[in-house]
């Protein structure tokens, strides 16, 4: 284990890896965009929507596939998504407006998150469907119907504090939603304001990669809903929000070796992989491993579509052990689902140029300076661990096989370091290489990226396959119909 | 044998010599340390007594609550040490993955809190992991706990230092044996067994067993979740291997069904762990040799466990009129009604309108005037025969036509001559605007 590379090489399917194999075409388009430039990729959206349908379509289930939209703010990925079946959920009056701007009707767009008055009213004004976050929100929305004269709101109650029976599985603690305890006042200003607003359904996100939490908070859903039912609402449908993750790495086994020989370092029985010996959470006491490890897990067996697949099939112990998806099946109720992350999976990459490539003392790892700041790749931010790839300027390059380098930005802060992990390239770059971060729509594109420094932000292209060749156009120029010339 | 209490039947557990025809290995004789005889199921029984006994007078004089991070054996031993105490007990883990040992902890009156999984939208800066929050409530003023803290208490390690170790040393008649190979958990056992035995000769070889690093067995670590432990040294083991669940369940296997020992599957990957490393030992000996490793606890608490990597073990005969029988062609050609048939139909000849869907739905909405029979019993009824009348037509409904087509496919073959199908099922019916009943 020690001293050898460790990789932790991304996954790529065929689209995004045919795109990196591109050579001559992403080197155009940083010379003509500049560094960093962000790519995406909308064909692959429309592909990742339909696994997820599959998984509807298995179960037998009708109801909507919403994109998160925070994920991503790229035009060409709504525009695309616009021309399937899919919906949107925004949690911005911006969002709103773009998604709105992009081609989605009111009735393929839900409003959750924490709203302001004009998104509200937005929201109202056209119709969609609106998350409420409590009774406060409740009065608010339906001041606004009733003050602007608008048609009646549809909503969905989004609840949280989800409890179970016999174990206990512990909850973070949520921002957001009412406590199923409080449900009745709740539902009691539903009915007050039954000329107002239409209650179509509960919902809840909670942010946990547990498949466990999230049975327990669609069981408590189902339960919510009898209740309104036996109120003598008519509900139909459950949003069971997102978050189910993606698998960034190839190979698991790079993924067990590299956390295996980091929890090593951290107790120093090898030499540091990372900047100043950062542990990513986790540190040694006197031989003994304590903290968390913070970082995504970055390799998973189960992901996406398939993540939902298996929430699904989790059987209910409060409604006589029957799978989730048979018990929403049989009470004839929608399942809305928002996956932010994994329907941008694959969907796009960040390009970043060699800039310098300084040694320091001999056998150290090699500092290389990007043109490019952390808050333009930020998969540190989310504890994404993934190699770059190395796409030369010209040819191979020179051949030394593997090296160790340290990724650094172009700010003038000690801080600002592109992934304070040692990452290990096969061969030693030079000035003009372009390193490739791949699979990083999904908010590692531009979520923390600002102007405060007088640095540009990356620019955003979108890119489609032409039969063998890649064609592209700026992210705001993409439309639907780009790929046919805009002629038909 | 007496005893005044069943903590006196705590340890002096039997060492089995396990047949060489099953193991295989020419010069080394195995034996078996039969933990999983201790009286609460397991090898946590030692530490779970040696820990809390201390402390129990003054637990009970305050009545303070038994809490561990435990996801199974020593929460069982605890929670009835705790019981027999007047005293309550908890367990807080992330790792409890065997719902029997879950059901038998509530049966024992534990109470048990899961741990939350991790954020799917990372916080890097996040500071409340949710060990740190259970170790502040703990410590926190006013709260009265007795926190056996097993991952770091040196009683645990204490405990098989002074009974497991000398127990095998004396079975063997005053020997040490010359591998002793364990699963590596909270590494009390390990540790103690290994300390006790080096003492009495440095010689012994230790062997640690933990579990693949994508894989999970119970009661094991994984090589890097070790390092999480206190009382984990890497120098206590000569050498540290890993095994996988699939090998754990066929050495349970093994020890289950050839040696009729029903250890569960921490035992089973402590023998297949053993025979994969003392087999390229075996070659090159020339005189007997001794083994020893740990059957930490029972199969039958890892059922589901079980039934979940390898149905295959589970497997039944098939049944008789099962609808998984019958061929595409015949479910193809169930005969169904429409919507607007099925509602002409009821109107005037009144079949019987069976709802195959589970109660809880049947409750909320449902066709006026239906049974409801669900699925699953259904399927059970049906192996007994018809359990309808011949001359009765019946209608059967489910979510969307599928599973309702299969069931009117087989009671048509089971001689049934009018029954049919709801297509589109109670969805259909719901969208085509038909009345749904709650009564």
């Amino acid at each position: 284990m020690d001293g050898g590379p460790l990789y932790l090489e991304p996954r790529l399917e065929a689209r995004l890896g045919s795109l990196l194999a591109a050579t001559g075409t992403l080197h155009s388009l940083t010379d003509a965009l500049g560094s960093p430039l962000h790519v995406v990729v909308p064909d692959q959206i429309a592909e990742n929507l339909e696994r997820f349908r599959s998984v509807y379509r298995r179960h037998h289930l009708s109801g909507q596939v919403y994109y998160a939209h925070k994920a991503n703010r790229s035009s060409a990925l709504l525009r695309r998504l616009a021309a399937t079946d899919a919906g949107v959920d925004v949690a911005s009056l911006g969002e709103l407006q773009h998604a709105l701007g992009a081609g989605f009707t009111a009735d393929r767009i839900t409003a959750t998150g924490p709203k302001n008055p004009e998104f509200l009213w937005l929201a109202a004004r056209t119709g969609v469907t609106v998350g409420v976050d409590g009774v406060a929100e409740l009065d608010q929305l339906a001041a606004l119907v009733r003050g602007h004269a608008l048609a009646p709101v549809r909503v969905l109650l989004r609840l949280s504090g989800f409890e179970t029976s016999g174990v206990k599985v512990l909850s973070r603690r949520s921002r957001f939603g009412t406590p199923v305890g409080e449900l009745d006042p709740l539902l009691e200003a539903v009915e007050r304001h039954g000329d107002a607003v239409e209650l179509t359904g509960v919902a809840y996100h909670l942010d946990t990669t547990s498949v466990a939490e999230k049975a327990t908070a669609l069981e408590g859903s189902l339960a919510a809903l009898e209740a309104c039912r036996a109120r003598g609402l008519r509900p139909r449908a459950v949003d069971i929000g997102g978050g189910f993750g993606v698998s960034y790495l190839a190979e698991r086994e790079q993924w067990e070796a590299y956390t295996t020989a980091l929890t090593a370092a951290v107790l120093g029985r090898r030499p540091p992989l990372t900047w100043g010996g950062h542990g990513y959470g986790l540190r040694g006491e006197s031989g003994t491993v304590r903290g968390v490890l913070g970082l995504y897990p970055a390799h998973r067996s189960v992901a996406g579509a398939a993540y939902l697949d298996e929430l699904l099939a989790q059987p209910a112990a409060s409604l006589g052990g029957r799978p989730l998806a048979a018990l929403l099946l049989e009470h004839l109720y929608d399942l809305h689902s928002e996956p932010g992350r994994a329907l941008l999976d694959q969907c796009g990459l960040t390009l970043a140029r060699v800039l310098e490539v300084r040694s320091q003392e001999a056998g150290g790892a090699l500092l290389v300076r990007l043109a490019a700041k952390a808050d333009d790749i930020a998969l540190e931010d989310h504890g994404v661990l993934m190699d770059p790839v190395v796409i030369p300027r010209s040819g191979a390059g020179p051949g030394e096989g593997p090296v160790a380098v340290h990724l650094f930005g172009g700010l003038c802060l000690e801080t600002d370091l592109i992934t304070r992990r040692t990452v290990f390239l096969p061969r030693r770059p030079v000035p003009g290489d372009l390193l490739a971060f791949a699979n990083t729509a999904g908010y590692a594109m531009d979520f923390h990226a600002t102007r405060a420094q007088h640095q540009p932000v990356a620019r955003k292209v979108a890119a489609w396959q032409d039969g063998d060749a890649w064609r592209w156009c700026l992210d705001e120029q993409f439309w639907p119909i780009t790929p046919s010339g805009g002629v038909q | 044998m007496r005893y005044d209490s069943i903590t006196e039947a705590i340890g002096n557990t039997p060492l089995v010599r396990i047949d060489p025809a099953v193991h295989g290995l020419r010069n080394i004789d195995l034996y078996a340390k039969l933990e999983m005889l201790n009286p609460f199921g397991s090898v946590k029984d030692r530490a779970a007594w040696n820990m809390a006994r201390p402390l129990l007078a003054e637990a009970v004089e305050h009545g303070s609550q038994v809490v561990e991070l435990s996801s199974g054996n020593t929460a069982k031993a605890l929670a009835v040490v705790a019981g027999m105490h007047g005293l309550g007990f908890k367990s807080v883990t992330n790792r409890m993955r065997v719902p029997e040992i879950k059901d038998l902890l509530l049966l024992l009156g534990a109470e048990i809190e899961e741990l939350p999984g991790q954020s799917e939208c990372l916080d890097p800066t996040a500071t409340d992991d949710p060990l740190t929050l259970f170790h502040r409530t703990l410590s926190a003023s006013g709260s009265s706990y007795l926190h056996t803290d097993q991952y770091f208490n040196p009683r645990n390690t204490e405990a098989h230092l002074t009974g497991t170790g000398p127990e095998i040393v004396k079975d063997l008649d005053g020997r040490v044996p010359d591998w002793f190979v364990a699963c590596v958990g909270t590494a009390g056992s390990s540790t103690g067994v290994a300390r006790a035995l080096r003492e009495e000769d440095p010689s012994v070889r230790v062997v640690g067993l933990v579990a693949a690093k994508s894989d999970f067995i119970p009661g094991i670590r994984t090589i890097d979740e070790v390092q999480e432990v206190g009382l984990f040294d890497p120098e206590t083991y000569d050498t540290i291997e890993s095994v996988s669940a699939d090998e754990a369940i066929e050495g349970m296997l093994t020890l289950n069904r050839r040696c009729g020992i029903l250890g569960g599957p921490t035992g089973g990957a402590a023998y297949h762990g053993a025979i994969r490393h003392l087999r390229v030992v075996d070659e090159e000996l020339t005189e007997r040799r001794t083994a020893v490793f740990i059957v930490c606890d029972r199969v039958e608490s890892y059922l589901s466990y079980v039934r979940q990597r390898r149905p295959d073990l589970l497997g039944r005969p098939p049944r008789k009129n099962s609808p998984a029988d019958l061929t595409d062609a015949e479910v193809g050609g169930a005969p169904s009604v429409t919507v607007a048939e099925a509602r002409r139909w009821i109107g005037t000849e009144g079949p019987l309108v069976v709802d195959l869907r589970s109660p809880f739905a049947y409750a909320a909405l449902h066709i006026d005037g239906s049974v409801n029979i669900v699925d699953e019993l259904f399927a059970e009824l049906l192996q007994g025969g018809l359990p309808f009348s011949r001359s009765r037509p019946v209608l059967l409904a489910c979510p969307v036509g599928e599973q309702s087509a299969r069931y009117a496919a087989l009671l048509t073959r089971m001689g049934h001559p009018d029954v049919r199908s709801l297509a589109g099922g109670i969805i259909a019916w719901r969208d085509a605007g038909a009345p749904l009943v709650r009564d």
